[in-house]
C-alpha cells in the first residue's frame, strides 16, 4: 500500500517509467484503489515451490505467504532441521506443502509447478536455476546469481534458450520508493544537478559464526554430497571461496546494483582494498572498501562502497547519490532516507507543489529587503512522498508472478540486466586480490 | 562469563534491551544460541512493530472496514493471544488501548481462523503490542533455547518482563527481585515468567482501553505466569483493574499470580503457589 501525497496518476507515471506498471496494482496509493488489489486475487493461481529454507528463504516465505494468487506447493532444503520446521510452520499456517531434501526429487514429484523461488547458497544457484528453467519453470533466484561469472553467464544463456523468466532478487528494483526517487527526482526533476559521487554502505557488528542446535548435524556424507566440508562450513558458507562471495557479494550486491541502476550504466574501472584481517577462519574478506569510476554524459562520477563486518558504526545501510545541487540518500529503511538541497540550487517549491517532494515546513521568505523575527524556525527538511507498507521483498516477487501471468509485464530485474551488476561485483573482489585498479569495458559486462 | 558459570548476552530490539543468560553451557555454543535468539527477536520486531513501515501491524493500520489481511503465523498467534487476554482481563488489556484517545469508538476486528487473516470491522486498527509483544518474543526465544538444548536460561526484556527456564545447576532457581535493582523482595523462579508494570519509569502511559482514561493504579503491579506474553499483558491489565477485579480475573486461571505493593505492604492474589523467597 502506498500512502501518498502524490496522486495515483503521477504515481503510475513514475513507476511505469521503470517498467513497474503492474506494481501499482499491488501497491495502491490509497484505500480506494486497494479494492483493485483484492480483485487481482481472482487471477489464476500459480503453483510454486521454494528451494532453500534458510534465513533468506524464510524472509521470502514471509512474503510468499501473503501474496494472493499463488500456491506454495512444496519446499526443499537439504538440512532436515530447516525442512521440517518450515513444512510444519507452513502447514500450521494453512498451506498444504510437500517437503523435499533434493531439488531434483522436488521436480520429479511436483508435476504442476509453474515457478520456483531459489534461495540456496550461491554456488548452487546456477545448477538449480538452469535445471529448473530447462524443466519449463520460471525462476526467481536470489542474488548473487552465482559464485562465478561463468555460472551467472550460463543462467542468462539458459533463460534465453528456454524462453522462461528469470528474475534476480535485487528487490530494491521493485521498491516503489526507489522507483519513484529514480524516475521523478533523479532523472526527471534532476534534483541532484550534475552527479559527481555516490556512496553506499552496509556495516555490521562483529558476530560469532552461525551455530546450529545440538543433535541437528547433517551426516558427513550428506554434507559432502552437497559440497560442504562440515556443518560449520554449511552454516557459514557465505565466508568460503567456492561457495559464496563474502560480504561484498552478500550485502554489496544489492547496493552496487543500485549504483549501476541509478547511474544507468556500468563503471569503467574499479579500485578496492580489503582483507581477511579479523576472522582468521574465513576465506573471504571481512572488511572491504571499493571505488568505482563511472563515465557519465555529464562527467566522471565516483561511487564508494564499504562493507565492514567488525563494526556497525556509520549510520545503517543506505545508498547516497550526490550532485552539485542536491543529494538523495536512499535506504530500504525509510527513516534513513534523506534529501539535501544545496543552497545554490533552484528552490524545490515547485516540486513540493507537484507532490514530487514533501516538505516539513514552508521555506524561509526570499525577499532580500525584508526580514521577520520570531521563534527559531525548524530546519526545513524534504522527504520522498511515497511509502509502502508491504514486506520489502513482496513487490519484487509480485512483479515476478505478474510477469508469469501477463506477457506485457516486464521483469524489473531479468537475469541479463542483473548480469552487469554481477560482473562488476565479482570485479571488486578481483581488484582486492590484484591490489590495483582494474578496467571494465562495456563489452565484458554483457552476458 | 560470571563466576557462577552464567553467560550473559545483550541486544537492542523493540526499543529496549533484551538479555539472554545461559547457564551450564560452553561459551561459543551459548553465544551462537543467543545470536539465534536475537535474530528471532529482530524478525518478530519487523513483523510486530507499529513503527516499522513494512510490518504487518503497520499494514493492519491501513485496512478499511471490511478489508482483510493475510498474516504470518507469529503475528496471527500474537493477536490471537491478545484477544484471549483481552477477554480474560475483561477488556483491561487491549492492543487497541490508545484508540479511544484518537477515535470516538473502539475499533473492531476479528481473526478469521481458517484463512489466517485479520478482518477490520470498524474504525482504524491502531494496534500497539507494547504490552504483549516483548513477552510474546520471550516465549518464542524460550522455545528456541530449548530446541538448542539450553534449558537453563533467563530471558530479560527491558527489565519489565523476564522468563526463567530451568534453574541453573545446584540452585533453587533464578534469583529475581520485584522492584528496583536489588529489591528486598526476591523469589527463586524457574520455568515461569514475571512482568511488572508501573508509572515510575515511563510516567503516565497506560490507558484504560474501555474508557480511554489514564490507569487508576498508582503503584506497581507484577504478574507471575508460565507464559511471558500472558504475564506482560496481565501486569498491564492490573494497572487498570481494582483489587476486586484482579482477584476475580486471576481466580479463573490457576496459572496466574499477581503481586501488589502499596505502602510497603506486599499482597498476592491468585491460586498459583508463591515461588520460594530467596
Amino acid at each position: 500500500m502506498v500512502t501518498p501525497s502524490i496522486n495515483r496518476r503521477e504515481f503510475i507515471g513514475a513507476t511505469a517509467a521503470a517498467g513497474a506498471g503492474l506494481l501499482l496494482s499491488s501497491c495502491s496509493p490509497d484505500s480506494g484503489s486497494k479494492t483493485a488489489v483484492n480483485k487481482a486475487s481472482s487471477l489464476n493461481k500459480i503453483n510454486m515451490a521454494l528451494i532453500g529454507c534458510g534465513a533468506e528463504g524464510q524472509v521470502l516465505l514471509d512474503s510468499l505467504q501473503v501474496i494472493e494468487g499463488i500456491r506454495i506447493a512444496a519446499v526443499c532444503d537439504i538440512w532436515p532441521y530447516n525442512l521440517k520446521s518450515n513444512v510444519r510452520r507452513l502447514k500450521d499456517n494453512g498451506f498444504d506443502v510437500n517437503g523435499y531434501e533434493n531439488y531434483e526429487d522436488l521436480l520429479a514429484g511436483e508435476k504442476d509447478l509453474q515457478a520456483v523461488v531459489v534461495a540456496v547458497p550461491d554456488f548452487w544457484h546456477a545448477p538449480i536455476t538452469n535445471t529448473c528453467l530447462k524443466a519449463g519453470l520460471h525462476v526467481y533466484c536470489e542474488k548473487m546469481m552465482s559464485n562465478t561469472i561463468e555460472g551467472a553467464r550460463s543462467m542468462v544463456q539458459t533463460m534465453r534458450d528456454t524462453g522462461k523468466l528469470l528474475q534476480i532478487g535485487h528487490q530494491r528494483r521493485s521498491n516503489p520508493r526507489y522507483v519513484f526517487a529514480l524516475n521523478r527526482l533523479l532523472r526527471e526533476a534532476k534534483i541532484c544537478g550534475r552527479l559527481t559521487a555516490a556512496q553506499a554502505q552496509w556495516n555490521r557488528a562483529k558476530t560469532d559464526d552461525l551455530g546450529w542446535p545440538k543433535h541437528s548435524d547433517m551426516k558427513p556424507e550428506v554434507l559432502a554430497k552437497y559440497g560442504f566440508k562440515d556443518m560449520h562450513q554449511f552454516r557459514n558458507w557465505r565466508w568460503f571461496k567456492g561457495l559464496g562471495g563474502g560480504p561484498l557479494s552478500d550485502l554489496g550486491a544489492h547496493q552496487i546494483d543500485i549504483f549501476n541502476w541509478w547511474f544507468g550504466q556500468t563503471p569503467r574501472a574499479v579500485l578496492a582494498s580489503g582483507g581477511i584481517d579479523y576472522y582468521k577462519n574465513h576465506e573471504w574478506y571481512d572488511n572491504a572498501m571499493v571505488i568505482y569510476e563511472y563515465e557519465l554524459p555529464t562527467g566522471v562520477a565516483r561511487a564508494f562502497y564499504q562493507v565492514q563486518t567488525t563494526t556497525s558504526a556509520g549510520g545503517g545501510y543506505f545508498e547516497q547519490f550526490m550532485g552539485d545541487e542536491g543529494t538523495i540518500k536512499m535506504s530500504e529503511n525509510p527513516s534513513i532516507t534523506k534529501l539535501y538541497r544545496e543552497d545554490r540550487a533552484q528552490d524545490w517549491d515547485a516540486l513540493v507543489a507537484k507532490n514530487y517532494l514533501s516538505a516539513s515546513a514552508t521555506a524561509a521568505p526570499s525577499d532580500a529587503d525584508k526580514v521577520d523575527v520570531r521563534e527559531t524556525a525548524p530546519l526545513l527538511q524534504y522527504d520522498i512522498p511515497v511509502t509502502f507498507s508491504k514486506k520489502i521483498h513482496q513487490p519484487h516477487l509480485e512483479n515476478f508472478f505478474n510477469a508469469i501471468r501477463d506477457k506485457n509485464v516486464k521483469l524489473n530485474c531479468p537475469a541479463d540486466e542483473a548480469f552487469a551488476s554481477e560482473y562488476v561485483i565479482h570485479k571488486a573482489n578481483d581488484a582486492i586480490a590484484a591490489q590495483k585498479t582494474l578496467a571494465i569495458t562495456a563489452e565484458e559486462v554483457k552476458a | 562469563m560470571s563466576e557462577t558459570g552464567i553467560q550473559v548476552f545483550n541486544h537492542s530490539a523493540m526499543a529496549t534491551q533484551f538479555q539472554v543468560r545461559i547457564a551450564g553451557e560452553e561459551k561459543t555454543y551459548a553465544a551462537q544460541t543467543a545470536q539465534a535468539a536475537f535474530a528471532l527477536v529482530d524478525d518478530l520486531e519487523s513483523k510486530l512493530s507499529r513503527f516499522r513501515a513494512n510490518s504487518e501491524i503497520a499494514q493492519i493500520a491501513q485496512l478499511a472496514p471490511g478489508e482483510k489481511l493475510r498474516l504470518t503465523r507469529p503475528v496471527y498467534d500474537c493477536l490471537r493471544l491478545a484477544q484471549r487476554m483481552e477477554f480474560a482481563t475483561r477488556g483491561a488489556f487491549s492492543v487497541t488501548a490508545a484508540a479511544l484517545r484518537h477515535q470516538p469508538t473502539k475499533p473492531l476486528w476479528a481473526l478469521v481462523e481458517n484463512e489466517f487473516t485479520l478482518r477490520c470491522d470498524s474504525g482504524r486498527l491502531e494496534f500497539d503490542l507494547g504490552a504483549i509483544g516483548k513477552g510474546f518474543a520471550l516465549d518464542r526465544m524460550a522455545e528456541l533455547l530449548r530446541e538448542w538444548s539450553c534449558p537453563a536460561f533467563m530471558l530479560v526484556a527491558g527489565g519489565s518482563s523476564i522468563l526463567a527456564g530451568d534453574a541453573p545447576s545446584g540452585t533453587a532457581g533464578w534469583d529475581c527481585g520485584l522492584g528496583e535493582n536489588n529489591s528486598s523482595r526476591r523469589h527463586w523462579l524457574a520455568n515461569s515468567s514475571l512482568s511488572g508494570s508501573g508509572l515510575a519509569v515511563k510516567g503516565e502511559h497506560i490507558f484504560d482501553p474501555r474508557t480511554g482514561l489514564a490507569c487508576s493504579r498508582r503503584h506497581r503491579a507484577w504478574a507471575l505466569t508460565t507464559s511471558a506474553a500472558e504475564s506482560d499483558a496481565l501486569s498491564t491489565a492490573c494497572m487498570i483493574l481494582d483489587e476486586t477485579e484482579i482477584d476475580d480475573v486471576v481466580k479463573r486461571n490457576a496459572d496466574w499470580l499477581v503481586f501488589l505493593n502499596e505502602k510497603n505492604e506486599w499482597r498476592h492474589l491468585g491460586q498459583r503457589p508463591v515461588p520460594p523467597l530467596v
